[in-house]
């Protein structure tokens, strides 16, 4: 199986999770902000509990990644200002709309109206950070944004 | 019809086995801005050959419209207090207006924190990284305070 195969099934299975649970109403995740509802943080907590022991088991055994061969291994990264900067502003976002990144694919899936803006929104905010990137590689002087940047090699594997 | 709300032990479980599989079958950390940047990148070099990130994008999109279909329609109450808050004409447009900064916050944002609530908050709270564990608790309490002032304001 190719890993574009293995990435689409796996985006099916998220993607209708994501739907089931109701994550894609962001009434759910409004309720869930506002202490109404203990549902998204129980559901969040889940998923991280599931994935902190499965990942835990794989990096004891330490097998070869089953469809590249290439050795199971990741490294943590350490806190910088780009991650407080950046999650603000996601948070600011996520806090008005109710939606976030997953939420947003999956609202386009269902047919929903709403998930238009948000989501042309979101392929435009992936444009404006290409664009300051290329800019802050290109400029050597530092601007205000360059602390904020991350360049391509620091930047988290699969931002 | 599945119109009833899966029970967190389980939705949340499957969505932690999604992570594991990513990481099990080809080393890589899950993230859906992961899915949505590879998707404007492959683009933008005006090529159409996705990666598994794209693919999973595609994957997300096919698997809600597959789960509307089965339930019978979407999941959606609508934006009861974008709605009820804006009324009249231009309503519509003031709300579209509204999403679309968010989702430039939410693109932005993002992609400068390297992660969302999947790629940070979930995947990378699982690695134990200690930069989603920041990142994670910064979008959480600002999505809590945010949601309180415009609960309180509206």
């Amino acid at each position: 199986m190719s890993t574009r195969i293995a990435g689409g099934l796996i985006g099916v299975v998220f993607g209708v999770v994501l739907s089931w649970s109701g994550m894609t109403s962001p009434e759910v995740i409004r309720e869930g902000l506002l202490f109404q509802s203990s549902y998204l943080f129980l559901f969040f907590f889940g998923a991280v509990a599931t994935a902190f022991v499965g990942l835990r088991l794989l990096k004891r055994s330490a097998p070869p990644a089953l469809l590249t061969g290439e050795r199971i291994a990741w490294e943590p990264v350490q806190p910088q200002r780009r991650h407080v900067v950046g999650s603000l502003l996601f948070g600011v976002g996520w806090g008005v709309s109710g939606a976030c990144p997953g939420p947003i694919a999956t609202q386009l899936g269902q047919g929903i109206a709403w998930g238009v803006p948000t989501a042309v929104g979101l392929i435009l905010g992936i444009i404006v950070f290409r664009r300051m990137q290329s800019r802050s590689q290109r400029g050597t002087e530092r601007t205000p944004t360059a602390s904020v940047i991350p360049s391509p090699v620091a930047a988290d594997a699969t931002a | 019809m599945v119109h009833s709300q899966l029970p967190w032990f389980i939705g949340g479980p499957l969505l932690g086995l999604c992570v594991v599989a990513m990481r099990w079958l080809m080393n890589e950390r899950l993230g859906v801005m992961g899915a949505w940047s590879d998707v404007v990148d492959t683009v933008a070099a005006k090529r159409l050959s996705f990666g598994p990130f794209g693919w999973m994008l595609f994957g997300l999109i096919a698997g809600a419209a597959i789960f509307a279909l089965i339930a019978g329609g979407p999941v959606f109450e609508g934006y009861g207090w974008l709605t009820d808050t804006f009324s009249g004409t231009g309503a519509t447009l003031l709300i579209v207006a509204i999403l679309f900064a968010c989702g430039i916050l939410i693109g932005l944002g993002t992609k400068i924190a390297g992660g969302c609530t999947s790629g940070n908050g979930l995947s990378g709270n699982a690695m134990l990284s200690p930069a989603s564990l920041v990142a994670t608790m910064t979008f959480f309490v600002t999505a809590i305070v945010v949601t309180f002032v415009t609960e309180a304001l509206i």
